[in-house]
């Protein structure tokens, strides 16, 4: 934490060192033609250096007074409300120190996330935590690709890592590696995905549960409240775990439920998109995005196209809570990420400290959890730290 | 012979029709009509006043960025960094602002900076080293990409940033960059404004200054502009530090709508904005095209991607819809060219 | 820098050559481009460059234009020594270049084309914009001057004709005041008709004062024109002449050399009445002995 403050304010100094470099190197650039006359370049050229210089010292002390004036400025210009030193107000000291004596073991996790996925960043955090208390020395890698991501096990296992923790999106693409894996000695556990192939492939145990049990509970929930039409909105297309969210809602839901694909590196596309499915079809009365960042999004579509459809969503973050416990959202449905990775990393410390096992062979589950305004209250200071 | 033939062909008079078809936006009007009055058929709700309001909506925040990077492509050169850019203007202004406490607008200043400055890089390097734009803005863009998503997680600690809509400054911010008006059941977006401001700018950039001749020169004879004295460094690197600037209105735009940003955004629009000018008459080559027709193509992009959904279709088509536009396009724009150059 | 010259520069020999290059040579790396080159460039004469494929034309042309910089050697402009820091230093002192592109950006109108580089603008601050009107006009009346009646100044220059094209480039060397008119192999590419359009310019131009630079393969063409002739091959300069010493024929035959003579000579019958002379003992009185 105290690493991250003196990273926050040395920001402007970093900022300071390549801009002036940058500056002296269009200066050069500027003049690249009338540099290296091989001898006595006469009036004219000495001249023109003269400008040239001129005109550089004037570009390096116009940047200097920007430069200046936004430093003042933010310092002068502090906010009083919200930003770092609120939360650093907020957050209290929290020591990262092994509490095991076990030797120093290297587990690999291996998961189907995309860059910048939300939900495994939670995975990704609950396994640290659990690497640090247990002495582990922890590896990540994640691709949406199969392909690359049963690479990623081949490595780990070419490593010779004391465990692996990997999550089946697509199942059949991983079973070689993991194959080989129990082969070589080196104890699997299944995350997430794959519940129904993970004792087959001879993996320890599975933490956490299908996404398509996650959609069911979100179809089970919208039926109980009554709601007809339902669009479920994708973010990715060609994602598995996506469909497979969505399909579990549609199976359990009473009334009908469309999909809506959108770009969801795009956010204003996503905007738009829902709106105008909303505006396409009046009758539409609930939203379920598939990904805490969208739900926001999703209601102010909603809001723009004035429809008065409920909007729902897969998993949680601090403006999703914000949302619920203000009554702008509907319900989220929670697989407690941070409990799967946390789970996972400690299992097999477990089992390679005790050869204990967990679940009996059969998946240990995670959730889903539903949601509503009422836990998202009790529930905010942990999102808000990034652990729900 | 010559002479002779110049002066036979003076006597035909100089058609209308023959002007509008040197025009470089003709193709996307067309296919932005046609475009129009097949989803006028094939959507009911797509002649919603509200609905038009959506796309046009889509259509701006495509088009803001179209915009430069059509100026860029008539400058002959590409900018495969542009939509992570605008990820990354986003995300440094909210975080500078959250990790400082700072006032929004300080965060906003910076950001501007920031991003002005990764347009000059990308036009230094480009001049510096005479690599193809290709090479050096791919370059841009995976190193953004890497930054993006490691830098957030490093600040911030996850892999969006903070919200920052509780801190002074926001509202004024969101005034300039996102607010919107309603007229009636209309929900009008300030990004429209900025849309037709900046096409409006760059045209007369483009048709009406100096700068806009060395544009043309450079993208279409950059060794005859060299020649004739026009700084191609300069513009090469102003053309750049134009799609930095836009990037950064974009960025603010994104943070300033939806509060937090996600440090994965971003990436493949780019795609989309050089889609929107190469349908808006832009030659891949570079020397030809206009802005407005950037802001035509943006326009279709926006009538497409939500007249899709207006339609009800399936949309696992989109993607295909959307190659099949570029396609077409560019043998337009092709045909156009071979006519420029037919002697 | 030197722009308030004498008003009449035109007078031969009275004014100091507009260029003059003494032994100059360039180096690429540890090639010799071009090693002890003198030619000089009087107001109203047109001096002609003749060489083969890789004689060194183009990079004499180049240090000329201020596109290289000579490595050894004197380059006096008007009578200073001077080192061209890049094209627009060349343009600044009245050097205008043609080269063998014509510098012309074919998709773009050719009035935009004429003021590339040297638009005039009217107007203030964030409203200073081109004055259309002017450059539609003046380029419109410039091409008329060479006898070029264009249908429509908006039309792309890529639509014009060779010939046409490379009066354009010429007019506005002249309209924007060259005092020195560098042209790049102008008849290269063009046929019989068209090439005589073209030299029928560059005499106007040479009429009109400046002095002129003419780089050819095609003795014949630099014949009708030139008043001197500077021969290069492989990077040396192979002969120095003013009109009055040299024949057509004996200039032919040192641009040729033997075997290839033969094959000429037919083309050189109409003209070859003033009988063969011997070049490389005859005096030159104006650009001295021959180099190597």
């Amino acid at each position: 934490m105290a690493q991250w403050d003196r990273m926050g304010s040395k920001a402007p100094m970093t900022a300071h060192g390549p801009l002036w470099r940058i500056l002296s190197g269009w200066n050069r650039n500027d003049r690249f033609l009338a540099a290296a006359a091989p001898d006595g370049g006469g009036r004219r050229r000495t001249r023109e250096g003269h400008a040239d210089v001129a005109r550089v010292r004037t570009g390096v002390r116009v940047v200097g007074a920007v430069l200046a004036a936004v430093l003042g400025a933010s310092l002068v210009g502090c906010s009083s409300t919200g930003g770092k030193r609120a939360e650093d107000r907020a957050k209290a000291a929290q020591a990262g120190r092994p509490a095991v004596s076990t030797p120093r073991w290297t587990f690999a996790m291996v998961t189907h996330a995309g860059d910048g996925d939300t939900f495994w960043d939670i995975v990704q955090k609950g396994a640290k935590e659990a690497a640090a208390k247990d002495n582990i020395n922890f590896v990540y890698a994640h691709d949406d690709q199969a392909q690359q991501q049963a690479q990623f096990v081949q490595n780990a296992i070419d490593q010779k890592v004391d465990g692996i923790v990997v999550s089946l999106a697509k199942p059949e693409a991983l079973k070689d590696v993991i194959g080989k894996a129990v082969k070589a000695g080196i104890p699997v556990i299944t995350v997430n995905s794959g519940s129904a192939q993970s004792a087959e492939y001879g993996a320890l145990t599975h933490i956490g549960q299908d996404e398509q049990i996650a959609g069911e509970a979100v179809g089970t929930e919208l039926t109980k409240r009554g709601k007809k039409k339902a669009v479920c909105v994708l973010h990715e297309q060609g994602n598995v775990g996506h469909e497979q969210r969505c399909a579990g809602a549609k199976k359990t839901f009473g009334g009908t439920m469309e999909n809506l694909y959108v770009e969801g590196t795009n956010m204003p596309s996503v905007q738009a998109a829902i709106q105008a499915k909303l505006q396409a079809d009046p009758s539409v009365d609930a939203i379920v995005t598939l990904g805490a960042p969208f739900a926001p999004t999703a209601v102010k579509a909603k809001d723009a196209a004035g429809s008065k459809a409920e909007v729902d969503t897969f998993d949680l973050n601090e403006s999703v809570a914000r949302d619920l416990k203000s009554g702008a959202l509907g319900f989220a449905v929670d697989q407690q990420p941070y409990l799967q990775g946390y789970e996972a990393i400690d299992l097999l410390w477990l089992y390679r400290y005790n050869a204990n096992v967990l679940g009996g062979g059969r998946p240990v589950l995670t959730g889903p959890q539903i949601v509503t305004a009422d836990e998202a209250g009790k529930l905010e200071e942990f999102i808000k730290r990034g652990s729900r | 012979m010559s002479t002779a033939t110049a002066v036979d062909e003076r006597l035909a008079p100089t058609s209308l029709v023959r002007r509008l078809l040197g025009r470089p936006e003709l193709g996307a009007v067309v296919g932005a009509a046609a475009v129009f009055v097949f989803f006028s058929f094939a959507a009911p709700s797509f002649l919603q006043a509200s609905s038009l309001s959506t796309i046009l909506y889509s259509a701006s925040t495509i088009g803001i960025m179209a915009c430069p990077v059509a100026l860029l492509m008539i400058g002959g050169e590409f900018d495969l960094s542009a939509g992570v850019m605008v990820t990354t203007s986003a995300l440094v202004s909210a975080m500078f602002s959250y990790q400082m406490t700072a006032n929004v607008w300080v965060g906003v200043g910076v950001s501007l900076l920031v991003t002005l400055a990764i347009g000059f890089f990308n036009g230094f390097m480009l001049t510096r080293t005479r690599l193809p734009s290709f090479i050096i803005t791919l370059g841009t863009f995976l190193m953004l990409t890497g930054l993006n998503l490691g830098f957030t997680k490093l600040i911030s600690g996850s892999v969006s940033t903070k919200t920052i809509a509780d801190m002074e400054g926001f509202s004024s911010a969101r005034a300039l960059f996102a607010s919107q008006w309603n007229v009636g059941s209309v929900t009008l977006k300030v990004t429209i404004l900025w849309w037709l401001a900046l096409v409006a700018v760059a045209t007369w950039i483009l048709l009406r200054t100096r700068a806009g001749n060395w544009i043309f020169a450079v993208g279409g004879g950059a060794d005859a502009a060299r020649a004739t004295g026009v700084p191609v460094v300069k513009t090469r690197i102003g053309l750049y530090m134009g799609v930095a600037l836009c990037a950064w209105i974009s960025g603010q735009h994104i943070l300033f709508s939806f509060d937090v940003v996600q440090s994965g955004e971003g990436v493949g629009n780019e795609f989309l904005y050089i889609i929107a000018a190469v349908i808006g008459g832009c030659l891949m080559t570079g020397g030809y095209g206009s802005a407005i027709g950037s802001a035509v193509g943006a326009f279709i992009f926006g009538m497409t991607s939500n007249g899709i959904v207006y339609a009800q279709w399936n949309p696992d088509w989109f993607k295909f819809f959307l190659g099949a536009m570029l396609l077409l396009a560019t043998l337009l724009n092709a045909w156009v060219r071979k006519r420029a150059e037919a002697k | 820098m030197t722009k308030s010259v004498s008003p009449t520069p035109y007078e031969k020999s009275s004014a100091p050559a507009l260029v003059q290059m003494t032994d100059v040579s360039k180096f690429y790396g540890n090639i010799r481009a071009l090693q002890g080159v003198s030619l000089e460039v009087h107001a109203g004469e047109i001096t002609c460059v003749l060489g083969d494929n890789g004689a060194g034309k183009s990079t004499l042309i180049k240090i000329i234009a201020g596109l290289h910089r000579h490595d050894a050697g004197r380059f006096e402009i008007e009578g200073e020594e001077t080192v061209l820091a890049n094209p627009r230093a060349a343009l600044d002192h009245g050097i205008a270049t043609v080269y063998q592109d014509l510098a012309v950006v074919p998709l773009m109108p050719v009035w935009r084309n004429f003021f590339l580089g040297s638009e005039p603008t009217k107007g203030r601050g964030p409203f200073r914009r081109l004055d259309v009107d002017f450059m539609r006009e003046t380029t419109r009346a410039e091409l008329l001057r060479m006898g070029i009646d264009l249908r429509d100044v908006d039309q792309p220059i890529g639509t014009l004709s060779g010939g046409e094209r490379q009066c354009v480039a010429i007019a506005r060397a002249v309209y924007f005041g060259a005092k020195v008119l560098v042209l790049d192999e102008p008849t290269a590419a063009l046929g019989v008709k068209q090439s005589g359009v073209v030299l029928k310019y560059v005499a106007a131009a040479r009429d009109a004062g400046l002095g002129v630079v003419l780089i050819t393969h095609n003795p014949h063409h630099a014949y009708l024109v030139g008043d001197r002739f500077v021969l290069l091959k492989r990077g040396t300069m192979a002969g120095s002449h003013t009109r009055d010493s040299i024949t057509l024929d004996e200039l032919t035959r040192q641009m040729a050399g033997g075997s290839e003579l033969d094959e000429l000579s037919h083309e050189l019958e109409r003209v070859a009445e003033s009988g063969p002379e011997h070049p490389s003992g005859a005096a030159d009185p104006a650009s001295g002995t021959t180099a190597l």
